[in-house]
Formats: structure tokens, sequence, C-alpha cells
């Protein structure tokens, strides 16, 4: 079988000249980078018209579930995983609280087995993710999955007070990037009347002359730029005033204080939301806590010892549901930590960690959780850091972000570790995600 | 296999004592003394169901060779599912018509009708293929006893696993030719990126 390149025509189904217009200025203005790839939104006409609903429901639902009970489809859905999921359906049914949790290794297994047998694959799209816990996953999704995004996303923002407005002749979104290697390409949006989409890599090797990053940002004059941490402080050093309405954040933690730095660079909110390719974004970092997003998802937080935990313990966030048909989660285990607090209103995630605790120990012996590390330096403008302790007891942090941070660093770890030998290190890049604390047992 | 189904005592036992009427030749033909279709369509009247003349094809056929045995088993799973069990706990007639044409065809190529009343082997694979077939298993067994006992007792049974197996297969191939094809590579828009 011949496996050929798709067309535009597949790429953007509904493609009006506003669109065909948008595509030519984003991929034909002088200061442009070099686009390595092309991607588009690939729905249909019924597809955008059913992405604008699920928007305006996603904006409407209530929690998905209140104190003491879980939710109203919970059953229904499960009963369905069983009858329809071959991965689930060897595994039979049970009481909820009784059924396995699944981890990243059963996706990474086999994929296919987690895809329900009624649903079509013809136009089946794949997230990759990297795996920096040892299993890169392949995850089966659908277009319209990554449409519904948006609709979350316009949760988060409203929260803020933001309203997207891009439509015809402007850019929505730019995706920002900086990595050596990067998925970059231009599309427009249907649901926003084909508002302009650009995905960017901001390392200089995509790109002409360095200085033409910040001209082609400034043209295009984004609603809103999405990144992580590492793209967002390159963004930083360009000589460019960008005014986009929001940031948002995804992919790694976002300290508070380089949050901070990026709300005064750039005037707007930025939106810190804790996302995933298995589950699209399930929550947004409030002061209170990360408020979740999706109301067709139930969230648990499960202790190591497999019950799941009561409100205010601290545990793994374990996902039941979701808006990815093609990849319905019962119990999935992410490998990132918190409690779970009913506010009056709305669960929050507190007290979140982005991946499996890790215990250091202090010169004197004490037993430091990662999560007191990572208070410890939330009020330093890091985009992104490691820190490792050594059988000896050495540390090692390496971080990238603003520059003459030594002594601060410094200080604030030798606070902690008491009189620990520490060595730190400034990177210009990480390349993308890392496993962020270690440590030698 | 989900749910539990009564015990499989009680439907042996039932099976054991199927009236003559249940064993009797199907007609086809011109010979044979018993309307399968008939029958049928009383036992689901019992669960307030009505048959459509399409629901019954697979008790319909004119050749004595090839559809006597699956005939009569129908009539003998049509024995054994209007056991009063069923209908007390409410099972959909729906749900019965579907067992008793899959028990009738799977089951046809392997076994005579009359063994499933005489040999105790024979009863117990269709007490326990029939229930499977309304994703039930015996009272006081775990999906798993259940479907191994199941595989043990029943050579349809193992066709059936066999072939889904074969059916999960081919998806799962065809899942992961998608999911590698450039189309899929190129991904689709999001606004952000994990």
């Amino acid at each position: 079988m011949i496996d050929a390149e798709p067309t535009d025509e597949e790429r953007y189904p509904t493609l009006t000249e506003h669109g065909a217009q948008m595509l030519q200025r984003l991929r034909e203005h002088p200061c442009a980078p070099v686009f390595r790839n092309r991607s588009g939104n690939r729905l249909t006409r019924e597809e955008v018209a059913a992405a604008k609903t699920f928007a305006a429901q996603v904006a409407e639902a209530p929690p998905a579930w209140r104190p003491g009970a879980r939710p109203e489809w919970l059953e229904e859905f499960v009963t369905r995983c069983v009858a329809e999921v071959p991965f689930y359906r060897r595994r039979g049914l049970a009481d909820f609280a009784a059924l396995p949790t699944i981890s990243r290794a059963d996706l990474s297994e086999d994929i296919a087995a987690f895809v329900p047998d009624r649903l079509p694959i013809d136009r089946l799209i794949n997230f990759r993710t990297s795996g920096t816990t040892g299993h890169p996953l392949l995850l089966a999704s659908h277009p319209t999955v990554a449409a519904n995004y948006l609709a979350f996303h316009q949760k988060a923002l409203r929260r803020f007070g933001i309203e997207l407005q891009a439509g015809r002749g402007q850019v929505g979104v730019v995706l920002v990037g900086f990595q050596r290697k990067c998925f970059t390409y231009v599309s427009v949006t249907p649901t926003m009347e084909e508002a302009g989409l650009a995905k960017l890599n901001l390392h200089p090797d995509d790109w002409r002359h360095p200085d033409d990053r910040g001209r082609y940002l400034e043209a295009l004059g984004a609603e809103v730029l999405t990144g992580d941490p590492l793209s967002f402080a390159e963004l930083l050093r360009l000589p460019v005033r960008l005014r986009p309405r929001a940031l948002l954040s995804t992919s790694m933690t976002l300290l508070p204080s380089f949050r901070a730095q990026l709300e005064a660079h750039f005037d707007c909110p930025v939106l810190d939301i804790y996302s995933m390719n298995e589950a699209g974004p399930i929550a947004v970092a409030t002061e209170r806590g990360h408020a979740l997003l999706q109301h067709r998802m139930y969230v648990e937080i499960v202790k190591p010892d497999g019950l799941t935990a009561t409100p205010g313990e601290r545990g793994e966030i374990t996902l039941t549901g979701g808006f990815n048909p093609w990849l319905p989660l019962l119990r999935y285990r992410t490998g990132d930590y918190a409690a779970l607090e009913w506010s009056g209103e709305e669960w929050l995630l507190t007290g979140f960690e982005g991946r499996p605790p890790v215990t250091f120990r202090s010169a004197a012996g004490e037993l430091l959780n990662n999560i007191e590390v990572t208070h410890r330096l939330q009020r330093l403008p890091l985009a992104q850091w490691t820190l490792h302790q050594r059988r000896d007891g050495a540390i090692h942090l390496r971080w990238c972000g603003q520059a003459g941070l030594e002594t601060e660093l410094r200080r604030a770890l030798e606070t902690l570790f008491d009189a620990q030998t520490i060595t730190l290190e400034e990177v210009a890049s990480f390349d993308g995600k890392v496993i962020q604390y270690t440590c030698e047992s | 296999m989900n749910t539990e189904g009564p015990a499989l005592e009680s439907l042996l036992h039932r099976l054991a004592e199927t009236p003559d009427d249940f064993l009797a030749e199907p007609r086809i033909g011109g010979s044979g003394s018993v309307h399968v279709a008939a029958v049928i369509h009383d036992c689901l009247a019992q669960f307030g169901y009505a048959v459509s003349p399409q629901d019954l094809g697979f008790v319909q056929g004119t050749d004595p060779k090839n559809d006597r045995n699956r005939q009569g088993i129908a009539l003998v799973a049509a024995w054994l599912l209007t056991d009063p069990w069923f209908r007390q706990h409410t099972v959909a007639g729906g749900a019965v018509l579907k067992a008793l044409s899959i028990s009738a065809f799977e089951m046809a190529p392997y076994v005579m009708a009359r063994k499933f009343v005489e040999d105790p082997d024979r009863r117990e694979e269709m007490a326990r293929f029939a229930l499977a077939r309304l994703d039930m298993r015996p009272a006081g067994e775990s999906i798993a006893q259940a479907q191994d006992r199941l595989t043990t007792v029943s050579t349809a049974e193992r066709v059936r696993v066999f072939h889904a197996a074969q059916a999960a297969e081919e998806r799962a191939r065809a899942i992961r030719e998608a999911l590698a094809r450039k189309a899929a590579e190129e991904s689709a828009d999001k606004y952000t990126r994990e």
C-alpha cells in the first residue's frame, strides 16, 4: 500500500479564500521561518459545528462530581470500556474501586488494545510523547479530539477574564517551541473563522536571521502565545514588544516567580495548564490550586497502597474518562502527584508536583520531599532545572533561565540541605522535558 | 460474562428434563413434526418480545441435512432459556433471541442436538455457552473460572475464541498501521502541545 502524503484538501477540508490568504501570509512573510512540516485542522464542516457545540457544553458544564459522590456517567463509562475496549475487556468488570489501575507502561506496551472495537480508524492521528520516564508513547487520537482542546483552553482563559476573539484575517495562536528539532507548520482554525495558527521553533537554526524571530512574531500579533517555560524564556530574550492577550504554558513546571516575570513582561495573564497527551488539558493553576477543567474526567488521588485518598490527602493523580474516545482512560495513573480538595464550588489539585516524589537527605540526615525543593526555588525565575543528589549526599543543580542566580540558588539549597556539597551548572537549554529530581539510593 | 446468572446446577437439571416436544424432529420440507419458528415465537412471547419473521431466519431452511441439527439445538436452547429465572431477572427478549441464534449456529457443526440433553458434559456445554451469549456466568463463579471452564467443555467456544483472537489481532494490526501512516504522523491542530 502506498502511504501518500496528505493533500491540502485533507489538511483543511473547509478552507475558504480567506483561510488560504491567511496560510499564504503565514508562510510567505519575508521574516517567516523555515516551516519544516505540514499539518492542518482536518475538520469537516460537520466536525467544525460539533466542536463549537462541544465548546458550549464545556463552558456550561458543572463539576463532574460532588463531594461524597462519583460522576453520574461513571458506571456506564466503565461498562462500555469493559465491553468495547480489548485491554479492559481482558481484565473484566468489577466494582470501580476494585478495578486495577493502569500506567504509562500499559499504554506503551500496545496502544491498539485501548482503541474501542467500534470506532473508525481511517482518520486516526497520533500524539507522540518523548517519555522522560522510560516509556515513550504513541497515542491514538483524531482531528476532532485535537480540535476540542480549544474548548478547555477557552474555559481556562475565561477564569482570567479572557474571551478569545481572533477571527478572520487575524492570528489566533502561535505555538512557540525552543528545541534543536521541532515540528513546525502553519494552519487555520475553522471554529474561529479561520484565524491563523503557527507552530514555530525559536531555535535560530529555523530562521534565515535570528532577528527575524521577533519581526515575524510582531507581524503576526497573535492573540495567544502557547509554549513552555523554556520557549518563553527565549521569548523574553527577543528584542521585541509582543502584546498577546494571554500566554498558555504547558509541559513543564512553571515557577511562580518566572510566571510573574512573564506577566510583567507581556502585560497579560500567564496560564499554567496541567496537560498531557494521554488526557488533554486537565487543570489550570489558580491561586488556590489547579482547578479541574474537564466535566467528563473523574480524578482520583491514589495512595501508594492502591487505595483512593480522601480529600486533602496526597497521592498520585489518577484519571478516568476524558474526551478522546480513541483512548478511554480507566484509572490511569499519571505519574504526577497532588491532593484533591473541594473548594465549595469546584475541585482543586493542591500541592501539584508533575512527577513521582523523590526523597532527598540533608546533611543532618533529615529526609526531604522534592516538593520542598520546589518550594525553595519557586521564587527564583528559573525556566527549567534538574536536581540530583549523589550517594555521598552531594547536590548537583542544573538550570536555565535568567543569568546571575548562582548566589540565590546556593543560598536556597544550602538552607534546605544544610552543609551538603552543592555544585551549580547553568545550561543554555535542556532541549525538551527532563526528569527533574533524581537521587542515588 | 460480566453478570452473574442462575446456578449451573439448576440449568443442568432443566436440560436433563427437557420435554419430548423440544426433542422432536424439526419440520423441514415435508418431514418432521415441530414448527421450530412457532416454538421460538411462543418462548419469546414469555419475555414480552414480539418476534418478526426476519428474526427467525436462523430456524428457517429447506435442507434437512444442513438445517435439522441447527433447528434442533434452537429448540433445546429455547427450553433452557425459558427457565423462570431469566424472566424473573428481566432478561430482555431481544438478548434471548440473539443467544438462541448464536447458540444454534455455532454449536450445530460440532454436537447433535439430542446430546445436549442426554450427555452430562454436553449439558454443561449448552448451559455455559448459552449463558455466555447473554453476557452471564454461572452464579458463584468468577469471570475467569467461567471462561476457563467454558473453553474446556465447548468446541464451539474454542472456535469462537480463536476467531475472536484473529479478529482482534487483525484490528490491532490495522490500528498500528493507521497510526504509522504519514497522515497520522502529521497529527492535527491543537492550541498547545504537551
